[in-house]
């Protein structure tokens, strides 16, 4: 698993790729809560390159929500693969998340 | 033909778990978001194990045996933890808020939704899991 980010307007893209599984989700959510932590409110999680998801890595996806609903920030995720957005709607996490095709309408939604 | 994978309760196995399910997916010709899937259900099935199921810190075996006949796929999980059934965990909510939504307890529910059936049975101090998934 990595995670890049970039300063794109209001928001963080943090683009995902690679696998976030029991063996990394903890790396994974300390890299969030970073992001969080150094004051970043609105942040898009770009899922093109994320192709593996387990329940571990949707914890922080949750808790990641939670945070950013608690200091009235915004949780934008784009471009999931197919297989991943299958599991969010399993989940039920489709309806918790927002979201969006692309970056472009993640940054304007 | 039956194949064992044998792993030890260490989450650190779980990347061999994963080479070795591609290999299935080679041999069986699955696609790929199927491979993903019988991924993952591995993975929430072998890590509870290793979470779970042991109070001592000794080196247990895992036995996972895999077979494909016709178009069924069966995998069936043993390990000598503590007994525990995943089809009596009770199911989450899946319609609650993110407020609402407690943070866990999402691993069981998927591999029961994954797969077509589960099925647990406690035998000889062993518990057996037995899921299949039609393909």
């Amino acid at each position: 698993m990595d995670l890049t980010t970039s300063k794109k307007g209001d928001f963080t893209v943090a683009a995902i790729s690679g696998r976030i599984d029991t063996t990394n989700y903890n790396e994974f959510e300390t890299q969030i809560m970073d992001i969080i932590e150094k004051g970043e409110n609105n942040i898009i999680l770009d899922c093109e390159n994320l192709n593996y998801i387990s329940s571990s890595g949707l914890r922080v996806f949750l808790i990641t929500q939670k945070k950013l609903m608690g200091t009235k920030g915004k949780l934008h995720l784009c471009n999931m693969q197919p297989a991943i957005k299958e599991i969010f709607d399993i989940s039920g996490f489709s309806s918790i998340f927002k979201i969006f095709n692309t970056e472009d309408e993640a940054m304007n939604g | 033909m039956q194949k064992h994978i044998n792993i030890k309760n260490n989450i650190e196995q779980l990347p061999l778990l994963a080479e070795e399910v591609e290999k299935l997916g080679e041999e069986w010709k699955l696609d790929m978001p199927m491979v993903t899937n019988l991924n993952l259900v591995l993975e929430e099935a072998i890590s509870n194990i290793v979470f779970y199921a042991y109070n001592d810190k000794k080196e247990h075996n895992i036995d996972i045996t895999t077979e494909k006949i016709d178009k069924e796929i069966k995998i069936t999980v043993t390990d000598d933890g503590k007994p525990f059934d995943p089809t009596k965990k009770e199911t989450p909510d899946v319609s609650l808020s993110a407020e609402d939504r407690q943070i866990g307890g999402l691993g069981i529910f998927l591999i029961r939704k994954i797969m077509d059936s589960v099925q647990y049975k406690r035998e000889n101090e062993k518990n057996i899991l037995t899921l299949t998934k039609l393909i």
